[in-house]
């Protein structure tokens, strides 16, 4: 209830500032409902629904002489588990031109670049799986981060900044609705037994930089990047301090990646390409059994339209760990699962429009056979009328071993429906 | 007198061929005319449009967004940039193609919920366009030469002077197999085109509905069509209409994909 307060402030702050009739607002946005559960008995979170909520998002455009001002506010009621009343600003930001080479964007805002299809190597924006998961809009796989944006537009190519004072991590299950195995505890995690992993101090050294240089090289659009901040899943364990609990926590190790992309047309359909070098700070000799060995990442991807209203593609992600014999000998020594030194991860987006739009089918595939798991995503969209939009979709994740990335998720598999009435 | 009579049949079909290859000739002067007057008013324009899809149950929907476009050449490669409005759920989403007579068209979307510029494989120009009756081809324009012309007669339609012309496209196509263009002999404008399947059924009609003036070049500012099979209609209203408005070639990049250029999208 204490949250509520303050939304209500702000709506009320929000209409009383809209009220005069000289100021050009723009307000739309949608009601959601959206509502799955588990189909895995014996999963061990607290409750059946994957979700249960009633969600409003708010948008509001202004445009001044000397920029422009946007913001995206969501209210939700959560009833999967005690009923609780929520809401995120998820963007709020100003964005002007300085001179007539820069373009800046300050404030709260949603991050994204590089090739993949929801595969990730130098984009390292924070990433809303727990909603990616239980079917919320595509939208919500993105994290809003607080952030300044700098867009240089030189005649060599463009050249981006985006400095983020405080660390942004992903937001992954909890174990609340949405359960996870952990593999030093050799179970799988539900209710009340997940817990808060630090932030990275809050210090200037600890900001996050994301760098890219973008140009048209012939066809192809091509791009260099730069990362310097952590990994954005808490994939180290380190000691914790002194006190009760357990003598290690996890952690959000330290990293930086550079790396290059390339998109462009070719036989009839679009390729991309990206590559990355993921360097584990923390660990530089690759010798600590705790912390992520440093990693080449690569990607290959094709997509093409194969009938009317069809379109299908595919990709293929390679991670190739470096100093994979210390990393193989130690995780034996633990009894852990052994990753294979080169992991290979296969997808595939099938969509198809059906009677004339209105109608959309929608499979993506996940699937890695060196870690024999994966993860399949389906939807059925139906545009009712021009406001009024009806899904129904279902999350399957299963694996060989729980320790692999899709394959701790497996007591998840889950179906939803959801509407949503846009104004 | 064998001689004389062979001399004459051959110079009575030289002459004939050579009147039908003139016809030919004015058929494709008179859609290229056309195609220019439609596609390439001005060397750029801006406008508001209003796209109404109306099924057979009479169910209608809606689509707004601002369009810009810029010509390179006429005739040749454009620039489409288009901002769209309504419905709710593709707000603020933006849209760019690059048009090239000569080989595929280079399409990119942003969404902006999401940050997300991605391009989109073009090959099939005869797709919908937003899920009207109108394909991406009918709102870009499919150029002249990819079809042979025939004048078929001369005629009027609704009191105006029209050329009658049947194109054939070169190469098998999925648009059409035979279209019908009624062309206003005044300003080159299509006021109706009838389109036929492969089994010569007519699958599609387009209306020019309402002619305006606009900075001096004359604009079919309503338009519609009907597919036929459907029963759908899609009727397409333009307003706010400006031409020569010194679009520059960055406008149509990534910059402004991301950013839209307040000046002409508010």
């Amino acid at each position: 209830m204490r949250k509520i307060i303050p939304a209500i402030i702000l709506v009320l702050a929000a209409v009383v500032s809209f009220a005069p009739a000289q100021a050009e607002i723009n307000l739309d946005g949608f009601m959601q409902g959206l509502y799955g559960g588990r189909l895995d008995e014996n999963n061990p979170t607290a409750t059946e629904y994957t979700v249960s909520e009633s969600r409003m998002q708010l948008r509001a455009e202004h445009f001044g002489e000397r920029g422009e001002f946007f913001g995206r506010l969501d209210f939700v009621y959560d009833g999967s588990l005690e009923p609780t009343y929520d809401w995120e600003l998820r963007e709020g930001y100003f964005k002007f031109r300085m001179g007539n080479n820069i373009d800046v964007k300050v404030g709260r805002q949603i991050l994204t670049w590089g090739t993949g299809d929801l595969i990730f190597i130098n984009d390292l924006f924070a990433k809303d799986y727990a909603s990616f998961f239980v079917g919320r809009d595509d939208q919500y796989l993105k994290a809003p981060q607080n952030a300044i944006r700098f867009e240089y537009y030189s005649s060599i190519g463009s050249w981006t900044l985006v400095w983020s004072p405080r660390y942004e991590p992903n937001r992954l299950p909890t174990g609340e609705k949405l359960s996870f195995y952990n593999p030093m505890a050799g179970m799988f995690i539900g209710a009340g037994m997940g817990g808060e992993v630090p932030l990275p101090e809050s210090k200037f050294e600890n900001s996050e930089i994301a760098l890219r240089f973008n140009r048209q090289l012939g066809g192809f659009n091509s791009a260099a990047y730069f990362y310097k901040g952590f990994y954005k899943n808490p994939a180290g364990m380190r000691q914790a301090d002194f006190g009760a609990g357990p003598d290690t926590i996890p952690y959000y190790p330290e990293l930086t990646v550079i790396g290059a992309s390339a998109r462009g047309m070719l036989m009839g359909g679009i390729l991309w390409l990206e590559g990355g070098y993921y360097n584990s700070q923390d660990d530089p000799d690759n010798d600590n059994p705790l912390v992520p060995n440093s990693s080449i990442k690569g990607l290959f991807g094709f997509e093409r339209q194969i009938a009317d209203n069809l379109t299908a593609n595919l990709q293929w992600q390679v991670d190739m760990m470096t100093d994979y014999e210390i990393y193989k000998a130690q995780q034996t020594m633990f009894g852990g699962y052994v990753r294979d030194e080169v992991y290979h991860l296969l997808t595939s987006r099938v969509t198809k429009m059906l009677n004339s739009e209105l109608i959309k089918l929608s499979g993506f595939l996940f699937y890695s056979p060196t870690d024999e798991d994966l993860y399949g995503r389906f939807s059925v969209t139906y545009k009712y009328t021009d406001e009024v939009t009806l899904t129904a979709g279902a999350n399957i994740f299963d694996g060989e071993n729980p320790a692999t990335d899709f394959g701790q998720f497996q007591l998840n598999d889950n179906l939803y429906a959801k509407m949503t009435y846009g104004f | 007198m064998k001689k004389f009579t062979s001399t004459l049949i051959a110079l009575l079909l030289a002459s004939l061929t050579l009147a039908g290859s003139l016809y030919a000739e004015d058929a494709s002067e008179i859609m290229k005319k056309s195609h220019l007057a439609y596609y390439y008013s001005a060397d750029d324009g801006v406008a508001e449009v209003s796209m109404s899809i109306v099924d057979k149950k009479g169910k209608e929907r809606i689509r707004e967004f601002t369009m810009l476009r810029m010509d390179e050449t006429d005739g040749g490669a454009q620039k489409y940039y288009t901002y769209f409005r309504k419905p709710s759920d593709v707000s603020r989403l933006t849209f760019m193609v690059h048009k090239n007579p000569d080989a595929s068209d280079a399409r990119w979307i942003y969404v902006p919920a999401v940050d997300l510029v991605k391009p989109i494989s073009a090959d099939d120009k005869n797709s919908s366009f937003v899920g009207s009756d109108f394909s991406y081809e009918d709102v870009s324009g499919r150029h002249w030469s990819e079809d042979t012309h025939t004048l078929v007669k001369d005629s009027t339609l609704d009191g105006a002077a029209v050329f009658v012309i049947e194109s054939i496209p070169l190469e098998e196509y999925s648009g059409f197999a035979r279209k019908v263009t009624f062309v206003d002999k005044a300003s080159y404008l299509p006021l109706r085109e009838e389109y036929y399947d492969n089994k010569d059924k007519l699958r599609r009609i387009f209306l020019a509905e309402k002619l305006e003036e606009v900075d001096g070049f004359l604009t079919v500012t309503q338009r519609s069509m009907q597919d036929v099979k459907k029963d759908r209609k899609t009727t397409i209203v333009f307003s706010s209409i400006a031409y020569n408005q010194g679009l520059g070639d960055d406008l149509f990049s990534e910059r402004y994909l991301k950013n839209p250029p307040r000046e002409f999208i508010k």
